[in-house]
C-alpha cells in the first residue's frame, strides 16, 4: 500500500468533513453569537440555495454566478423570515428553537408540494487527481478553500468595518448601542441576511455534491446544530473552528478505522464528551480561559 | 418657554403597569447644568432612561429645542443631539477604545477632526486608543463613556452617577472636565449624581426626586446644610 496516497486520503477525508461541518454551520453560529436564536430552519435555507443554484446552472449561468444566486436568494429569504417571525423571538432559545423548526417544516413541506419529490442534480466540476492509487476531487478541496476564505470574509467584516463594530456594540449592550444611534432593528435584520446568505451559498455548494431534494437542508442541520452548540456563542468563529477541527478529526479516524457509519455516529458522541467539559462551548471555555490568564 | 433646551411637561413613565417617573415637568436653560438628587429608588435613573427613549412615555411631553420628542426611539433621538452617559458607563468592553469612540453618534470620515478636540479634554484615550476598552480602570472607562458622546457633537448630555465605583481623584478631574465641556462646548447637561462635591463642584441648581416627582428645587450650596444632604441624598 502506497504511505503517501493513504495519508493524502486521510487529509483529504479530515478536511472534507471539516469543510462539509464549517459550511454547514457557518452562518447559523453568526447568528446564534449575534442574537442567542438557533435557526432551525437553516437547512431550509441551504435547500432553498441549493435549488437556486442548480436552476441557474442548467439555465446556463456559470458555476460562481448560480451559487452567488444561492446566497442572493437566501438572502432574501431570510430577510423575510427575520422581520415576520424570528425577530420577535430574539434571546429566547426555546421559543426560538420550536418556530424556526415549525417554519423548516413549512418549507420542505412547501417545496416538496412546488417542485415535487423528484431529485435534481448538478454535475461536480473541477475533475480530480490521484496520488498512489487514491482519487481525489479538486471541486472538494476547492470547497474547503472556500469555506476558509467565507470565515476569512467573516472575521473582517466583524473586526474591521464599522457595521462589524455597531454589531460587536449591539450584542454586548443592545440599548446602550441604540442610546448612540445605533438602529440595532436594522444590525439584527442585516446579520440574519448574511448568515441566511452563507447558508444559502453552503447550499449551491454542496448542490454540486449531492442530489437536491425538498429534504435536502434535513441532513446538515443535525451536524450543524451540533458543531454550533458544541463552538459557543461567545467567539463564534474560533468556536467553529474548533469545533469542526476536533469532531472532524474523531469522526475521520473512526470512519477510517471502522467504517462511514460508525465514523458519524462518533460525532455526536464526542460532542457529547467535549460538552461534558465545557457545557456552554468551546469559545466559551477558551473566552473564561483567556480573561483568567489576563487577570493574573 | 421658548429658550429652553430640554422642556418636560407632566412625563409619566415606567415598566409595565408601574408608574416609576410620575408626573415630572421642569425646563433646563441652554448651557445650565441641571442636577438630579434623591434618596434611591425615587426614578432619577429611570427620568434618564426615559429621556433617551429606553424606557417608553406614557403621557406627557418631552421636547428638544420646542420639538416633542417622547415618541422617538433611542437612535433617533441619540441623532438629534442627546448623549446618555448610562450609570456602569455602558463600555463595549471587547472593542477597542478607539472602536468605542467611533460608535459615537453621527461619526463620519469628516468627524475625523472630533477624535482631536476630545482628545483635548480627554488625553489618557489617545495614548489608549488600540486598547480592548474593558481592560481601563473605572476612571478611564468614565472617560471613555464620555468622551464617546462628545464625539457625536451632543446638544445636551445626560449622566447618570458618573462618580459611582470611582477613586475620589479622578472624580475632582471629572468634575473639572464637565464644567469645562459646557463653558467650551455649549452643552447642556443633566447630571444624576449622589456625591456631594461633585454636585457642589458642577451643578448650577438641583432638582429633589421623591417617589416619582419633583418636589423641591435647591441650590447646590444649600446642601452644605446636614439636615438637608441627609434627607435629598443617599449617605
Amino acid at each position: 500500500m502506497d504511505l503517501a496516497g493513504q495519508l493524502t486520503s486521510y487529509l483529504y477525508q479530515y478536511f472534507d468533513n471539516a469543510t462539509f461541518l464549517i459550511l454547514a454551520a457557518l452562518g447559523l453560529i453568526l447568528i446564534y453569537g449575534m442574537m442567542g436564536v438557533i435557526n432551525m430552519a437553516h437547512g431550509e435555507l441551504m435547500m432553498i440555495g441549493a435549488y437556486v443554484a442548480t436552476y441557474s446552472y442548467h439555465a446556463g449561468l456559470p458555476i460562481p454566478l448560480a451559487v452567488l444566486c444561492a446566497g442572493i436568494a437566501a438572502g432574501l429569504a431570510g430577510i423575510v423570515m427575520e422581520l415576520l417571525i424570528v425577530r420577535h423571538f430574539y434571546n429566547q432559545l426555546l421559543s426560538s428553537l420550536v418556530v424556526t423548526w415549525g417554519l423548516s417544516l413549512v418549507l420542505s413541506q412547501g417545496a416538496l408540494l412546488i417542485l415535487g419529490p423528484s431529485t435534481l442534480n448538478m454535475p461536480t466540476p473541477l475533475g480530480s487527481f490521484s496520488v498512489g492509487g487514491f482519487s481525489f476531487g479538486v471541486y472538494r478541496m476547492a470547497m474547503t478553500v472556500v469555506a476558509v476564505l467565507l470565515m476569512a470574509g467573516i472575521w473582517i467584516l466583524l473586526r474591521w468595518t464599522r457595521f462589524g463594530n455597531q454589531a460587536q456594540a449591539t450584542i454586548e449592550n443592545p440599548r446602550m448601542a441604540a442610546a448612540l444611534g445605533i438602529d440595532t432593528r436594522w444590525i439584527y435584520t442585516t446579520t440574519f441576511a448574511i448568515g441566511a446568505a452563507l447558508g444559502g451559498v453552503a447550499g449551491g455548494m454542496l448542490a454540486m455534491t449531492t442530489a437536491v431534494s425538498p429534504f435536502f437542508g434535513q441532513g446538515y442541520t443535525a451536524v450543524a446544530f451540533i458543531t454550533v452548540v458544541l463552538g459557543g456563542g461567545a467567539n463564534a468563529l474560533v468556536g467553529l473552528a474548533v469545533a469542526a477541527g476536533y469532531l472532524s478529526g474523531v469522526q475521520t479516524l473512526l470512519s477510517v478505522m471502522v467504517n462511514q457509519y460508525l465514523g458519524y455516529v462518533s460525532l455526536f458522541a464526542a460532542a457529547f464528551v467535549a460538552l461534558l467539559v465545557m457545557p456552554s462551548g468551546i469559545s466559551d471555555f477558551l473566552e473564561r480561559r483567556r480573561s483568567r490568564k489576563v487577570q493574573r | 418657554m421658548m429658550c429652553s433646551k430640554i422642556g418636560l411637561s407632566s412625563v409619566v413613565s415606567g415598566y409595565g403597569r408601574v408608574r416609576i417617573v410620575d408626573g415630572v415637568s421642569t425646563e433646563v436653560a441652554p448651557g445650565e447644568i441641571v442636577a438630579v438628587i434623591g434618596r434611591n429608588g425615587v426614578g432619577k435613573t429611570t427620568l434618564m432612561k426615559t429621556l433617551i427613549g429606553e424606557v417608553p412615555v406614557k403621557s406627557g411631553e418631552i421636547r428638544l429645542n420646542g420639538r416633542d420628542i417622547g415618541g422617538l426611539t433611542a437612535p433617533r433621538r441619540a441623532r438629534l443631539g442627546i448623549g446618555y452617559v448610562p450609570q456602569g458607563r455602558g463600555i463595549f468592553s471587547r472593542l477597542s477604545v478607539a472602536a468605542n469612540l467611533g460608535l459615537g453618534v453621527g461619526v463620519g470620515d469628516a468627524a475625523r477632526s472630533n477624535f482631536d478636540r476630545v482628545f483635548e479634554f480627554f488625553p489618557i484615550l489617545e495614548k489608549r486608543l488600540q486598547q480592548p476598552a474593558g481592560s481601563m480602570s473605572g476612571g478611564e472607562q468614565q472617560q471613555l463613556a464620555i468622551a464617546r458622546i462628545l464625539v457625536g457633537n451632543p446638544q445636551v448630555m445626560l449622566l447618570d452617577e458618573p462618580s459611582e465605583g470611582i477613586q475620589p481623584s479622578i472624580v475632582q478631574e471629572i468634575g473639572r472636565t464637565i464644567r469645562r465641556l459646557r463653558d467650551q462646548q455649549d452643552l447642556t447637561i443633566i447630571i444624576v449624581e449622589q456625591n456631594l462635591s461633585l454636585i457642589q463642584a458642577v451643578a448650577d441648581r438641583c432638582l429633589v426626586m421623591d417617589r416619582g416627582r419633583i418636589i423641591a428645587e435647591v441650590r447646590p450650596d444649600a446642601l452644605n446644610d446636614p439636615a438637608l444632604a441627609k434627607e435629598y441624598l443617599a449617605i
